[in-house]
């Protein structure tokens, strides 16, 4: 017997120590107790009033108690399920999981590779890639259709997703209308709301608006999810040196200022309420004046925050997979692998953006695939190295002995499969074969895979009835919007 | 692939089965690299009155041509193949007797490997054997820091149909070229196809020191033994010209 013997399972990752946690912790309930938030929602002002807030007008100052008591309240883990039921996304601990993010303007097409407006059709093919890629744990709709009815753009890319992909969805919409839409198609597939509730497969976010402003359409979606029981991420997007001060400490603290303001009404409007935390907390680029989606100081931030909801026991909505690049070129590999990187290690349960090229504005399909590959590298790091008897194989090494060689021993066999990742876009072959392939980059790699996938790989399909009643739903949302527009 | 798979026991029960049953379960053991199996079921169909010949064509290479896909195909690796090629040389340990005496040619050919004077390396060209025992061939492996004068008496002792040099030092490429000359002073250079590689190896080089072929991996190096003898005529080794 031996006594004292530690093992790590997994890499082992830390930034903020318990003390420095704690200490962002009070600066933001200093914030939220004495600077206050904005909020623009005549519910929520009444529920934070009602709750024990001081409301001025639309300034909303938090008593720390108040904000201790939904910490309390809310659940540590959010499970998303498939739309098949089955349990897939566990949003607890340091599991992490990787979607795409939504809403970008342009989108990549593999096919004809131009940067263009997104259609309805490109959602389709985000969905049906998401559902093809087995590092890829949920589906985003990675661009806004532009080939739709404007104003139910929204319902246009949530149908998209519903149809092609098994895996759970993380969706938005423009108003609380857009959300009442989509948990009814999503309880039509789920057989009822009752059951959507029970084994949710979809997941809206809404975002507040930095610094500490709460606009009525976030913070009402906010509350319907919250008094449904629907899971919900409140994710700011917060800009360092322009809607935040430039240290990453006081980012943190505006970011995690605007979800506990978010936790803090949606506990109100019904306690136990499932919440996400998280966002997109990066700089402006003091140069360019974007918000980066490939600087070092997001995947850090993000980190801190990270670790911030881990202290909470709160599920947290990390960013990663995503660049300032314009195309798939080297700078994009540089950040979507580091990135994608941190928030593994960090234990970011649902990180999103993953394909994101150019800041956001363009949503790429190669992008994700090649993300896909970078994920499966970052989960056989994640994993460790496992030490005991049998994997330090001492009495092998004894019986090969000097000179030997262990490719045919019982022991190489029992283990090289699950001790070695086996890449499938990277490239390991010698230059004579790789010449002889066509001196592929993994540019080319990715656009082929992405290609072949969107051509070979079919979801599994709901019903044909199950079809008919979503499409239904969209169709009477476009004749009640063609009703009030005439009158 | 595993389940579907008889096991030791279940193979050894066999007794009732017809002649394809008995072929597709040693092609099936055979690539699922059980040895053992593929020995008994190979016994047992020897038995039964199935042709040597038609286990050798019909199972044990036909599945070796299977393994070999596989293996292209990034569906198996090196391990894999290490154990289908185990299995192969199980079954075929079986027929050898039959098959010398029905004078059919079991093996593609008998390959001499090694890895040349001064060099300790011995992976890249253990794996070269690897690939060319699973492609049928019949591998002597006359180790490492193998000298001229050793490569010359195993080719006068073993008779083989190519002799196959590895390097992984600059410092002992220069080695090959010895060898090939030694090959033929001795007036043994016709009688053997000369195959070089390792990390330093380039064809020019091949080509500069009298090589026949030059291999860039252990795949390549196999896949060109086997063009090599498909080239040569079945005529007896001594007669190439």
């Amino acid at each position: 017997m031996r006594s004292n013997y530690q093992v790590n399972a997994t890499v082992r990752f830390a930034m903020l120590s318990e003390n420095q946690l704690e200490e962002i912790h009070y600066a933001t309930l200093e914030v939220l107790e004495g600077t206050g938030v904005n909020v623009f929602d005549e519910e929520a002002l009444h529920l934070f009033k009602k709750g024990g807030a001081f409301v001025e007008g639309n300034r909303v100052r938090i008593p720390s108690a108040l904000v201790e008591r939904a910490l309390r309240t809310v659940p540590s883990r959010v499970v998303l399920y498939g739309r098949d039921g089955s349990p897939r996304v566990f949003l607890e601990d340091h599991k992490f999981h990787f979607g795409p993010g939504p809403t970008n303007n342009f989108t990549f097409d593999v096919f004809t590779k131009e940067r263009r407006k997104p259609r309805k059709e490109d959602v389709a093919r985000a969905a049906i890639l998401c559902d093809a890629l087995p590092n890829i744990d949920y589906a985003m709709d990675l661009g806004t259709p532009s080939d739709v009815t404007p104003e139910l753009a929204d319902v246009h890319a949530f149908e998209a997703l519903l149809l092609n992909t098994t895996k759970p969805i993380v969706h938005w919409a423009f108003d609380v209308q857009g959300y009442r839409l989509m948990v009814e198609m999503a309880a039509t597939v789920a057989g009822s709301l009752e059951e959507l509730k029970k084994r949710p497969f979809i997941c809206l976010y809404s975002e507040p608006s930095s610094p500490l402003q709460h606009s009525r359409e976030a913070i009402s979606k906010l509350l319907f999810m919250a008094k449904n029981r629907l899971p919900t991420v409140y994710t700011p997007c917060v800009m360092a040196g322009a809607t935040s001060p430039a240290t990453m400490a006081a980012t943190i603290v505006i970011a995690n200022s605007e979800c506990l303001a978010g936790l803090v009404a949606s506990q109100l409007a019904c306690e136990g309420a499932p919440f996400i935390m998280g966002g997109v907390v990066s700089i402006m680029d003091m140069s360019s004046t974007i918000l980066s989606y490939g600087a070092p100081e997001l995947s850090l931030a993000q980190a801190g925050l990270t670790e911030l909801g881990h202290y909470y026991k709160i599920p947290v909505f990390g960013t990663a997979g995503c660049t300032d690049a314009k195309t798939l070129e080297p700078q994009a590999a540089i950040e979507a692998a580091l990135s994608i990187m941190l928030a593994a290690e960090s234990g970011a349960n649902l990180v999103h953006d993953v394909g994101y090229l150019e800041f956001a504005s363009t949503g790429s399909e190669p992008l994700l695939v090649m993300a896909d590959e970078i994920i499966g590298m970052v989960k056989r790091i994640t994993r460790g190295i496992e030490v005991n008897g049998e994997t330090l194989a001492v009495d092998v090494i004894h019986r090969v002995g000097p000179g030997g060689h262990y490719l045919g021993e019982d022991h190489t066999y029992r283990h090289f499969r699950s001790e070695t990742w086996m890449p499938e876009l990277m490239d390991r072959s010698r230059y004579e074969e790789w010449a002889t392939k066509g001196k592929k980059t993994m540019g080319e790699r990715v656009i082929e895979k992405a290609r072949r996938l969107l051509l070979e790989h079919k979801p599994e399909p709901l019903p044909d009835d199950v079809v008919a009643r979503v499409k239904s739903i969209v169709e009477r949302a476009e004749a009640e919007f063609r009703a009030q527009k005439a009158s | 692939m595993g389940a579907m798979h008889p096991i030791l026991s279940e193979a050894a029960s066999g007794f009732f089965r017809n002649q394809d049953s008995f072929l597709e379960d040693i092609k099936e053991n055979l690539i699922a690299g059980r040895a053992s199996v593929v020995k008994l079921l190979t016994e047992q169909a020897l038995r039964r009155g199935v042709p040597p010949e038609v286990i050798v064509e019909e199972s044990l290479l036909d599945a070796m041509k299977e393994v070999n896909r596989c293996f292209s195909a990034r569906i198996m690796a090196i391990p894999d193949v290490l154990l289908s090629s185990r299995a192969l040389h199980a079954g075929l340990y079986v027929l050898k007797p039959y098959l010398t005496a029905a004078g059919v040619g079991v093996n593609r050919g008998r390959v001499l490997i090694g890895t040349v004077a001064g060099d300790l390396h011995d992976i890249g060209k253990r794996l070269v054997a690897i690939m060319m025992e699973s492609k049928g061939f019949e591998v002597i492996d006359m180790g490492i820091d193998v000298p001229p004068e050793e490569f010359v008496r195993g080719v006068n002792v073993h008779n083989p149909d190519i002799v196959a040099m590895s390097a992984l030092l600059t410092t002992t490429m220069g080695s090959m070229k010895t060898t090939i000359d030694l090959l033929t002073e001795s007036n043994l250079r016709r009688r053997v196809k000369v195959i070089i590689g390792g990390g330093p190896v380039t064809q020019e080089f091949a080509q500069d020191i009298g090589a026949d072929a030059y291999g860039y991996d252990a795949v390549s190096g196999a896949q060109i033994a086997v063009s090599m003898m498909d080239q040569m005529p079945h005529v007896g080794p001594s007669d190439t010209s």
